[in-house]
């Protein structure tokens, strides 16, 4: 009884008009699968988490595997829902993918902690065009030509093997793909930065949560964030100089000082609009309530004219 | 009558029985020619604007440019794995030697079971354990001791750990080999002076040949297909792989790593499908080439 009073309550809440929750009294009941982009998993588990704190009649499977994963998933009907971090292709939406985003957060370029050069990397920064002579033209071959030094040391690059939104996103910055960029393709978030750490002459690149350690939010032991230098002036100015803590980054990321890409949207992906309550439910509760766990969970909310086109998108005004 | 009556219903009843086992059996046969069919029906999309030639030999791989060369790819898997046997066959064909031939019992019995268990591990663990323990190897001993530089992920990386994950197939199939050897062939050999190691030499191996082809053709196919373990030490990079000590990228690998770009791009899902079949048809032609060697040997023997 006092169940479904809560549900009752929260149906009320949740607001009038949602066409697709069951009468008030009934309470939503229903299964949703997930699958996908390992950038949103923490931030799903934390909504399933949440959602089904709410709504105990509903069961949600989540599982991780890469942005190409969940839009393969997604569109041959085998999840409800796809996490997909990059941008969404018209291949894709030509097959029917509907892209909701529901939060936002960045790829952050990696060192090793213990690289010789770390001191002049944290003044100087990377210029875009230093980046762009890593992972494209391999034009620039040495740490030297990275700081602006004498110094010999080869760059050891590091990309991401498995086809993923971090990879995508990073190339996007270069006004690239995935397939441009060059290095040792390593597989997996944690493979990358595992290989990062391990090698004091390597440089590779990590979603946001996997970079920084969610307890300490502090970069991870062994990695050191490459900084940004955005206006290319030759060194790291106070207002690019935003990697400390996760907190920190992630404020840059709102406020625009860190650029776009490589801070991008993430999306939920569905097949059309989505016919069940419980996934429709779900998207809703996501775009309203869910976003007010967002910034504990290390992620960007996204403002609110965003939130109202995914609605609107789900056919709700 | 009566007795005429239960034999002919025995009879059917044999019948019936050799009948179905006849399906059972051709069944695996007709699902690898399922699969062939399939994946080139799958295929076929790609087949139709580009020549077969051109996307074997070709080593431009930008699927975004539409260029599907799969060369890089088949070089790399060939590269892996020739590795991978060069390493294992002659220290799993010694083991397997010294466990039949030399090993007090108690070694042996104790050494079986362990082999088993290898062979049992999930590649993902093998993968890790390369990452920790191989690629590190590589980088940091392997390459300076041969001048280079190495980031580790590379070729022989790949195929050292591929190595480790076919020791236990080798070992196993060729020490079942030995054993089935008449023990009075040895006894033989011994009786007219001739050392352990002379008649492991002209006796076992000798006697052993078409069985330790048969091991290392199993060896083979399993590394030919072995996916995630490789691909977590092989360092990707599509290219035709210049040196041991660079990355490369077999043909599981590229299947596994961009399952997910097939809806996003046209032709993709039909150039991967297409690597699979190239796979497949490359541990086929394989397994028939050991095949038509084994039959020369037998032959040759009689």
């Amino acid at each position: 009884m006092k169940k479904t009073l809560a549900v009752l309550i929260v149906l009320g809440l949740a607001g009038a008009g949602l066409a697709a929750v069951p009468a008030p009294g009934q309470p939503l009941k229903g299964q949703i699968s997930i699958s996908g982009a390992w950038a949103l998993y923490p931030m799903v588990q934390k909504w399933i988490e949440e959602f089904t704190k709410v709504y105990p009649g509903v069961r949600i499977d989540l599982q991780a595997g890469g942005a190409g994963k969940g839009i393969a998933d997604v569109l041959a009907g085998m999840v409800d829902i796809g996490m997909v971090s990059r941008d969404v292709h018209q291949a894709e939406l030509d097959k029917g993918a509907l892209a909701i985003a529901v939060t936002k957060d960045a790829v952050v370029g990696t060192v090793n902690a213990s690289n010789p050069l770390l001191k002049d990397i944290r003044a100087r920064g990377a210029k875009k065009d230093s980046l762009i002579g890593l992972w494209i033209t391999g034009a620039v071959k040495t740490w030297g030509q990275v700081v602006g030094t004498s110094d010999r040391t080869e760059v050891q690059v590091f990309t991401r093997s498995d086809a993923c939104g971090a990879a995508e996103t990073w190339a996007a910055y270069f006004g690239k793909r995935q397939e441009d960029l060059q290095g040792i393709g390593v597989y997996g978030d944690p493979g990358l930065a595992d290989a990062v750490r391990r090698d004091p002459s390597s440089i590779g690149f990590n979603n946001v949560n996997f970079a920084y350690d969610a307890k300490t939010k502090k970069p991870i032991e062994g990695l050191a964030i490459l900084p940004l230098d955005q206006n290319g002036n030759g060194q790291v100015d106070s207002q690019e100089n935003v990697y400390g803590t996760r907190d920190e980054l992630c404020a840059a990321i709102a406020d625009g000082r860190y650029p776009s890409p490589p801070a991008r949207e993430l999306y939920f992906v569905t097949k059309g609009v989505p016919s069940s309550a419980a996934v429709k439910a779900f998207l809703r509760w996501v775009l309203t309530k869910g976003q007010a766990f967002v910034p504990e969970t290390g992620y960007i909310s996204l403002p609110p004219d965003k939130l109202k086109k995914g609605l609107a998108l789900l056919g709700e005004r | 009558m009566n007795g005429g009556k239960i034999s002919a219903f025995r009879l059917l009843k044999d019948n019936l029985a050799r009948r179905s086992m006849f399906v059972l059996t051709i069944v695996p046969g007709l699902l690898v020619a399922l699969m062939v069919v399939g994946l080139l029906l799958r295929s076929k999309a790609i087949l139709a604007v580009k020549p077969l030639s051109r996307l074997l030999f070709s080593s431009a791989w930008h699927p975004l440019r539409g260029e599907f060369g799969l060369l890089p790819f088949i070089t790399g898997t060939l590269w892996v794995t020739a590795v991978a046997m060069v390493i294992a066959v002659p220290i799993s064909l010694l083991a397997a030697v010294y466990l039949s031939e030399y090993a007090p019992r108690a070694v042996r019995e104790t050494a079986r079971p362990i082999v088993d268990l290898l062979a049992g591990l999930p590649s993902v663990v093998y993968g890790v354990w390369g990452i920790l323990m191989v690629v590190p190897f590589v980088s940091d001993q392997l390459a300076p001791l041969f001048g280079t530089k190495s980031s580790g992920y590379s070729i022989l990386a790949g195929g050292i750990v591929l190595a480790i994950m076919v020791f236990p197939t080798i070992i196993h199939v060729s020490l079942e080999v030995f054993t089935s050897i008449p023990h009075a062939l040895r006894e033989a050999s011994f009786s007219l002076g001739a050392t352990r190691w002379e008649t492991v030499k002209h006796v076992v191996l000798r006697k052993g040949g078409q069985g330790i082809i048969a091991a290392v053709v199993l060896g083979v196919s399993r590394a030919f297909g072995e996916t995630m373990a490789v691909l977590m030490v092989v360092g990707n990079i599509p290219k035709v792989p210049k040196s041991l000590f660079g990355a490369g990228y077999p043909l599981p690998a590229l299947i596994a790593n961009n399952y997910g770009e097939m809806m996003s791009i046209p032709l993709y899902d039909s150039a991967l499908m297409l690597a699979s079949l190239v796979l497949l048809v490359v541990v086929l032609v394989f397994n028939v080439l050991a095949r038509i060697i084994l039959v020369r040997a037998e032959r040759k023997a009689e």
